[in-house]
């Protein structure tokens, strides 16, 4: 049971812009096999015709966070790695996390406290002062 | 001879069973363990895995990460083998230094695979002119682990 993070992979590009020649070339050759390789993902090109912004493939994920990546003068091999590293992604902030594990029940057999594995006269008694 | 501060070692005198009793002692909990197994009497297990360098406590339904890369795409189950320790409420398995693969059973599933974030190398020298910036991504895998199994088939 794996559920992709990734929801939508928007691609805008212009099909004048000289810039957009690798988005065009992806979207000629190599669109169609991506989305057969990634059939849970929904892939929307969108050329808007005339000089507009620069070409863009935006990511969407399952928790709203949208993630936009410059495509302009790249190779159709590049946006294609680029496209399977954002699809393998969630859609967690890229920031520095503190624990590389992530447990709800750390504890099993009880959490360790100073009183384990003593002799059980000590939590009657408790500590007393030995005589000098 | 006079007893001294150093005839005897200052650790208290520790003396060993009976081999016999020893053995017979040793198959009478080996006995009950496997039936506990067997009966499914245990809660959670929890299990000390060597993986990717690293030694990780791990229990069911619990994320690891780790900085490198796994052949795995997303979505793939894996099997983890080289379990150090198995444990759950009553009783503990210890290897040494692994337990056996017919044993225990591991599966884990790769959630995702992303990049770190980027993590700045600089190198500057006072006074010197000399200044040297990168800035370094490195890649990551996430796991999930799914499920520890244990089979009764101690010895």
């Amino acid at each position: 049971r794996y559920v992709r993070q990734l929801q939508r992979l928007q691609l805008l590009f212009s099909p004048t812009a000289a810039d957009a020649r690798g988005a065009r070339q992806f979207v000629e050759e190599a669109a169609q096999d991506f989305a057969r390789q990634h059939p849970d993902v929904v892939l929307y090109v969108s050329p808007h015709a005339g000089p507009g912004p620069a070409p863009v493939l935006r990511a969407e994920y399952l928790n709203g966070t949208v993630r936009e990546e410059l495509i302009a003068s790249k190779t159709s091999e590049e946006i294609v790695q680029l496209a399977t590293k954002l699809a393998n992604q969630s859609g967690l902030d890229i920031i520095r996390i503190r624990k590389p594990f992530h447990t709800n029940n750390p504890s099993v057999q009880g959490q360790w406290h100073p009183l384990t594995n003593k002799p059980s006269i000590l939590t009657v008694q408790g500590p007393c002062l030995q005589p000098q | 001879v006079a007893k001294t501060s150093l005839t005897s070692p200052p650790w208290p005198e520790v003396k060993l069973p009976d081999p016999v009793e020893e053995t017979k002692y040793h198959a009478e909990v080996v006995r009950k363990v496997n039936g506990l197994i067997s009966t499914g009497e245990y809660g959670r297990l929890f299990a000390v895995v060597h993986f990717a360098s690293k030694q990780w406590k791990i229990t069911s339904e619990d994320l690891i990460m780790m900085d490198n890369v796994l052949e795995a795409q997303c979505g793939d189950r894996i099997r983890m083998e080289k379990v150090l320790l198995v444990g759950a409420d009553d009783f503990t398995l210890i290897g040494r230094p692994l337990l056996g693969k017919d044993l225990v059973r591991v599966e884990a599933t790769v959630i995702e695979k992303t990049e770190s974030w980027p993590k700045v190398n600089m190198h500057f020298w006072k006074r010197h002119n000399v200044q040297r910036k990168k800035i370094i991504v490195n890649p990551q895998t996430v796991l999930r682990i799914n499920t520890i199994e244990i089979y009764p088939c101690l010895s």
